[in-house]
């Protein structure tokens, strides 16, 4: 097996490790998702001997380029890239007509304007606070009593969405509370969630510039509610890969592989 | 031995140390002889100069503060006595460590016998120094500046002089001192000749590679913030520039090896200066910031109403008295002088004045250069609001761009 023919993406992110490994083809061979939890290193170390378990390949024998916000702890990696580099690239490989990506992960959200060539040519991320991330969303199905798969059905259900004005996650909370105490039903309030989240990332995306079309990744582009109320705000169709959490690992499997051509 | 560091330091650093030193034993000195003022950045300094009242400044001191990493607690004594969180933190360290000196090692100041603000830079000043005064007894003076838009009309004018007439006429009344025209134009010639050096400074590093970066330029401005008016100002920015003039002779730049060019927008984080320094190991040099930029407007004058009218002109002209397309066309202008490549913007939570409208600049000025920039937000002196990792990942990603 010769150096270069492999290439290994890890993405170290707030709430789940992800792992990409991809041939000289970039096909995928392996991938697996875990949660990052206490101990990003040993997330990673598991999630090496997941891909090598799956593809029978050595890591030690691919090239690793490490992403997101624990990039810096993955010890075998040979560079680190950020995660807005890594997720642009990846969704370029998978469907080059997207000019504009929105990924929604646990901790920030991104919109990133791609280029011709698939690399970022502009991007804006959320502030510090955690409102329109995947953390928001965690919080108001804890106070709803569900589950974060249960979230998104359940928004949809509603016909008239409550109104949640509080862009700070811990305010929007307590705003929730105020709204089952004044007896809306879950449905209701779970599409305001949804809504207000919506509006807070559709923002985001005007900023940078909304162009077509318009790709979503990250773990909440799995949520219909949120892809549901974002194409209403951006007026856009909205292109979902097929597993929205892995694109910045395999961005970053791809730079690790085409890096060794060069 | 010789351990390479990415970056060169200059020799005149000791000189500025020396600088220092000295003003700030000059500052205790006139402080017991009942003739020290306490001054806003952008304040006419030249005039308590020639009035023999001495000055020195807070938000210099909350530098120092932010510098020695003491900011979250003097900021937090602030705090305690009940203000917000989201007031400026040069406001809440200077108010914190005036209640409580004994507690702060660096930055506290020697107690003032006046208070002079301009609002040329920002209004919180005002009430700032209100509160310093309800401290101290020290009274408080306002230079009022109104903003400008465009060119500065007659009557804009006419009403900062009446402004700078009654700042002499408060500093004669207080401090029984008159304003001669000897001293006053001895001390305008001064100040404007540190100022016509430390602009000859900055625009050196047009030069390729940049013989200054971003930090270098943040330290050697202190004189022309706090000393200008006076003869060793004008003595470190000739040793300044004669050192900097050596290495643009020698094609020696500020950094070992540049790559990158960037501008840098607003007041730095003080506690952090080695993310400049960090990011010289990666190649990339400020050779360009709007901060230092600020300090170039020299007082020209004959005689004391002809040096009246140019501290009316010239405290009035200055950056964030200016409207947002000013801005633009200022960090535009740099970019292009300075041969940049990308800008970034500090989102300063505590300078209002500084940061509101950045994320709209930011699309203008790459709408008009060509070049992308990145906004990453912080605070000058309150660490606490300062994310390493989400400020990393966002420079990181500009200078991807550059790939």
């Amino acid at each position: 097996m010769s150096e270069g023919s492999f290439g290994i993406g890890i993405d170290v992110g707030s709430t789940t490790t992800k792992g990409v490994l991809i041939d000289s083809s970039e096909k995928v061979l392996a991938s697996h998702l875990q949660n990052t939890g206490a101990s990003a290193p040993k997330a990673v170390e598991q999630l090496l001997v997941q891909l090598s378990t799956q593809s029978g390949i050595n890591p030690r024998d691919c090239r690793i380029i490490a992403t997101g916000y624990g990039r810096s702890i993955v010890e075998l990696a040979y560079k680190t890239v950020t995660e807005i580099t890594c997720h642009s690239v990846g969704v370029h490989s998978l469907n080059s007509e997207i000019r504009l990506l929105i990924d929604v992960g646990g901790q920030d959200s991104k919109v990133i304007r791609i280029g011709q060539n698939g690399r970022p040519e502009d991007f804006e991320l959320n502030d510090k606070c955690s409102a329109g991330t995947g953390r928001f969303l965690e919080v108001m199905a804890r106070v709803l009593e569900v589950s974060m798969d249960e979230l998104g059905p359940l928004a949809l259900k509603s016909k008239s969405p409550s109104t949640i004005s509080s862009t700070c996650t811990v305010f929007a909370e307590s705003e929730v509370i105020g709204r089952i105490g004044s007896g809306e039903s879950a449905s209701d309030i779970a599409a305001g969630v949804h809504l207000s989240m919506a509006s807070k990332i559709g923002s985001l995306s005007k900023r940078v510039g909304v162009a077509s079309p318009v790709g979503v990744t990250g773990g909440v582009a799995l949520n219909p509610a949120f892809r549901h109320y974002l194409s209403k705000h951006l007026g856009q169709e909205l292109w979902i890969p097929e597993r929205p959490q892995l694109t910045g690992a395999l961005g970053a499997a791809i730079i690790a592989l085409r890096g060794q051509k060069e | 031995m010789s351990e390479e560091k990415p970056y060169r330091r200059l020799e005149s650093q000791d000189l500025l140390q020396q600088i220092a030193f000295r003003h700030g034993l000059e500052a205790m000195a006139a402080s017991e002889e009942g003739r020290l003022a306490w001054v806003t950045s952008g304040f006419p300094v030249e005039i308590p100069l020639a009035m023999d009242v001495f000055p020195t400044y807070p938000e210099q001191a909350g530098a120092i503060i932010g510098a020695s990493k003491i900011g979250p607690e003097v900021c937090g004594f602030g705090e305690d006595l009940g203000y917000s969180q989201e007031l400026c933190s040069y406001a809440r360290s200077s108010i914190g460590s005036t209640d409580r000196p004994e507690d702060v090692s660096m930055g506290a100041l020697p107690t003032p016998q006046a208070l002079l603000a301009c609002n040329n830079i920002c209004g919180t000043v005002l009430k700032w120094y209100d509160a310093i005064s309800e401290m101290t007894g020290a009274p408080v003076h306002l230079l009022d500046t109104p903003p400008l838009e465009g060119e500065q009309l007659p009557h804009h004018r006419a009403y900062v002089r009446r402004g700078v007439d009654r700042l002499v006429e408060f500093l004669a009344d207080t401090f029984n001192t008159r304003l001669e025209d000897e001293e006053a134009t001895r001390v305008a010639n001064l100040s404007s000749q540190a100022i016509r050096l430390w602009t000859k400074v900055l625009e050196t590093c047009v030069n390729k590679p940049s013989p200054l970066n971003c930090a270098d330029r943040f330290l050697t401005m202190a004189p022309v913030v706090s000393s200008r008016g006076m003869e060793h100002c004008v003595e470190f920015y000739e040793a300044l520039l004669a050192e900097v003039e050596g290495r643009v002779k020698e094609g020696i730049g500020a950094i070992r090896n540049e790559k990158t060019r960037l501008l840098w927008d607003n007041i730095p984080p003080w506690f952090i200066l080695r993310f400049f320094n960090q990011l010289a190991a990666r190649g990339v040099v400020f050779p360009a910031d709007t901060y230092t930029h600020a300090w170039s407007g020299a007082v020209e004058g004959s005689d004391t109403a002809s040096i009246l009218d140019g501290v009316s002109e010239v405290y009035s002209d200055v950056y964030l008295n200016k409207g947002l397309e000013a801005k633009v066309d200022k960090m535009c202008e740099l970019i292009k002088d300075y041969d940049l490549d990308g800008f970034v913007m500090f989102s300063v939570r505590s300078c209002k004045r500084y940061s509101l409208g950045q994320l709209v600049s930011k699309e203008m000025v790459t709408e008009r250069t060509g070049v992308p920039g990145v906004v990453i937000e912080g605070d000058m002196v309150d660490s606490r609001l300062f994310s390493e990792a989400q400020v990393q990942t966002r420079v990181d990603a500009l200078l991807e761009m550059f790939v």
